[in-house]
């Protein structure tokens, strides 16, 4: 099958969502398997709340949603079985260690028993916390709990995966490593959606970006695109502030 | 040119934090209104017994051993609170470190702490013990108010030396062990006072009456001994050098603990505790609900405290094995024990639930991951109810042994008792775990006063069914 056959890893189609005041409006995204796309915008955009309806944590207003052919609305333990979510602030249980955080975790998602074992203790020895695995997570520092859910959320090896802001609290080596991580999460066929402030983590990783600002998407592509549709020519940073200043 | 906040205005802020962490702000405001009128109820009471007491007076030395009696109680019970409570305000509440980087003098931020948790701590009995004070003073017996300043003095006392308890153990061995260490202390208190409660049953009276005589004070009044219990019975000199030497340990405590506070060295110390290592491993190759009862048994497992929560409540125990051992045979002997167990399995089935919803850290995780919402619910209310059978278990099977016909309306009852709290549990959860700063607090005191209703309700359904007549003992025999 051709790659333009295959159903696109995340299609939403009007997607909205008030509370009160719109937070998100007519939103429209096209994901495609293998491709790392970044989602920025000022604070309040809609970044979150439009990565949380995409999980499945909210139901918007009106839209659509389908991760990989499955809608997220209709079906949304199917599309959830292909997803992960990583959100800003690291879920996890402060008197579990790691290795029983990611035993919970291959659990929800039935991950077979030696595999879930086998890639437990692969991501762990990989993301540095090994010597950790059988601490408490209570005493982590922020990085090590970000590091922790990372595993958990490659542990089941999703086709999708969410990221809200995840570098946050990674000192430079775990970001290096975090994004090794996730590039060749790409590469094997994933695809990433990932909300970040750092418009150098989103310039070098992505192969897209959106710009979402009041709730709409602004503007969509490469950053010569994005130029483009802009205006400007200069940095992501020039062309973001540019589009968001409205 | 800027100058920092006052004392007073630090003061304010402290109160304000306290009491919007207090139980009854925490409290669904439908539940204020029974309150209040149980405590008007209380007044009433307290007005018919104060006029008793006015009108058939103890002796002074038996006044002053009563007294006496209470404010060596009350110390016990404020100390283990204010631990608790020194600790919250030092580590658990977060905001230590942000007063300290502020420009506010770090004694005077100590001061505040200290003072806070000795308001906190002496409010509940200010209440309490203002019942009956005030029903005094109505008929005349103006003395009485002297309960007032004597358990703030003494509220102050325990809480500077809470605080340098809890400085010198958190340094040592960091703030969940000291955590434990008062929780521990709260469990000692309670079962010393719960066994004293029962001397009377258990040691011949004469025994009883030469212990009494020998705690009564002599002639003299009993010396420093009792110098609180007289400052509490209103005697104005030693009710002055009560509150002069409760000031003076509170301001000793101040003065040794100004210095490594400002110095951040008692907040560091409770800085990032060390995660406690263990065989821990986690079990791969879980169903969805495995996994989930698993993580909550763990969770349940490892709330600080459990031990000495559940021992608490378990209390009710005491007269059951009693029974069961075939040591007591009043109050209706076997007929007790189904009604006594249905009304542990119902209160430990909330505090098992509560617990569970107060440690969830981690809700939408589960909530991103493909199984059905009510999944994690029932894997919490299987957990909760596996624990509190756990418990039961053993009392159960005795129950079987000694009296097999109540084993179906104990078993029923079981049943009825824990679906029924269990699902209050998960919508109205009592207060057990205090929010993070910055974080909302869950559970109400709602979920408390329902809980034991249920558990009261089902509990008197079941001594109906095994015994029709369960108050029988009090009618005049033959």
């Amino acid at each position: 099958m051709d790659a333009t056959d295959m159903p696109a890893a995340l299609m939403v189609r009007g997607l909205a969502k008030a509370f009160g005041r719109k937070v998100v409006e007519g939103v429209d995204l096209c994901i495609r398997p293998g491709e790392f796309y970044a989602l920025l915008g000022p604070n309040g955009a809609g970044k979150t709340t439009t990565l949380r309806m995409i999980a499945g944590l909210m139901r918007p207003d009106a839209g659509s949603i389908s991760v990989f052919g499955r809608n997220v609305l209709a079906d949304p333990l199917g599309a959830k079985a292909v997803m992960a979510w990583i959100p800003d602030e690291p879920l996890l249980y402060d008197r579990l260690s790691p290795l029983e955080y990611l035993a919970f975790v291959a659990g929800l998602w039935r991950v077979d028993a030696d595999l879930a074992k086998s890639r437990a203790e692969e991501l762990l020895d990989t993301l540095g916390l090994w010597p950790h695995r059988n601490e408490r997570c209570e005493g982590f520092s922020r990085g090590m709990k970000q590091k922790t859910v990372l595993a958990g959320a490659l542990i089941h090896d999703p086709k999708f995966l969410l990221l809200d802001e995840p570098l946050t609290g990674l000192d430079a080596a775990s970001a290096r490593l975090v994004k090794d991580i996730l590039r060749k999460h790409v590469e094997g066929g994933a695809a990433i959606i990932l909300t970040t402030h750092i418009l150098e983590v989103a310039e070098r990783l992505a192969s897209r970006i959106g710009i979402l600002s009041g709730g709409r998407l602004m503007a969509e592509g490469d950053l010569p695109g994005l130029r483009e549709q802009a205006g400007v020519s200069g940095s992501l940073e020039d062309v973001f502030l540019h589009l968001t200043a409205a | 040119m800027h100058s920092a906040p006052g004392f007073l205005w630090l003061l304010r802020h402290e109160l304000h934090v306290l009491w919007r962490g207090s139980i009854l702000v925490r409290t669904h405001r439908h539940v204020l209104f029974p309150l209040i009128t149980v405590g008007v109820i209380f007044q009433g009471i307290a007005l018919l017994l104060a006029g008793q007491i006015v009108r058939h007076p103890l002796p002074t030395d038996e006044m002053l051993l009563a007294a006496n009696i209470n404010i060596v109680l009350l110390f016990a019970l404020m100390f283990s609170r204010a631990m608790m409570a020194s600790i919250d305000v030092i580590y658990g509440r977060g905001d230590a470190d942000f007063l300290l980087a502020s420009p506010i003098p770090p004694g005077r931020v100590l001061a505040v702490r200290m003072l806070g948790v000795g308001v906190s701590i002496a409010a509940p009995w200010a209440l309490l013990g203002g019942v009956l004070a005030n029903a005094l003073a109505v008929h005349g017996q103006f003395w009485a108010l002297a309960v007032y300043p004597m358990l703030l003095a003494e509220a102050l006392m325990v809480a500077a030396l809470a605080f340098a308890v809890v400085t010198a153990l958190l340094g040592r061995i960091g703030p969940a062990a000291a955590r434990r260490a008062g929780h521990t202390l709260a469990l000692g208190v309670g079962i010393g006072i719960f066994i004293l409660g029962q001397m009377s049953h258990f040691l011949p009276p004469e025994t009883l009456v030469r212990f009494w005589q020998a705690m009564l004070p002599g002639p003299d009044g009993g010396g420093p001994a009792f110098l609180f219990a007289r400052g509490l019975l209103g005697q104005g000199g030693d009710l002055a050098a009560s509150i002069a030497f409760s000031l003076a340990v509170f301001a000793l405590a101040w003065r040794v603990l100004a210095k490594p506070f400002a110095e951040g060295a008692i907040t560091a110390a409770a800085y990032r505790p060390p995660g406690r290592t263990g065989a821990q491993g986690g079990k791969f190759g879980n169903t969805a609900f495995a996994a989930l009862f698993a993580k909550d048994l763990r969770l349940l497992a490892r709330f600080p405290g459990l031990i000495t929560q559940v021992v608490y409540r378990s209390l009710t125990l005491v007269p059951v094995v009693f029974i069961l051992a075939g040591k007591f045979t009043s109050y209706g002997g076997m007929a007790v024990v189904p009604p006594l167990l249905v009304f542990l399995a119902g209160q430990l089935g909330l505090f098992f639930i509560s617990v569970l919803r107060g440690t969830e850290d981690a809700l939408e995780l589960t909530a991103s991951a493909p199984v059905p919402a009510y999944l994690p619910l029932r894997a919490g209310i299987a957990t909760a109810g596996y624990a509190a059978l756990l418990i039961l278990a053993v009392p159960v099977l005795a129950t079987m042994a000694r009296a097999p016909a109540m084993l179906g309306p104990l078993l029923a009852g079981l049943s009825g008792v824990l679906l029924c709290n269990l699902m209050l549990g998960l919508r109205l959860p009592i207060p057990l775990v205090r929010a993070e700063f910055g974080k909302a607090q869950t559970g109400t005191a709602l979920g408390l006063i329902l809980g034991v209703s249920v558990s009261s309700l089902w509990s008197l359904l079941v001594w109906l069914i095994v015994a029709p007549n369960p108050f029988a003992w009090l009618a005049p025999h033959g």
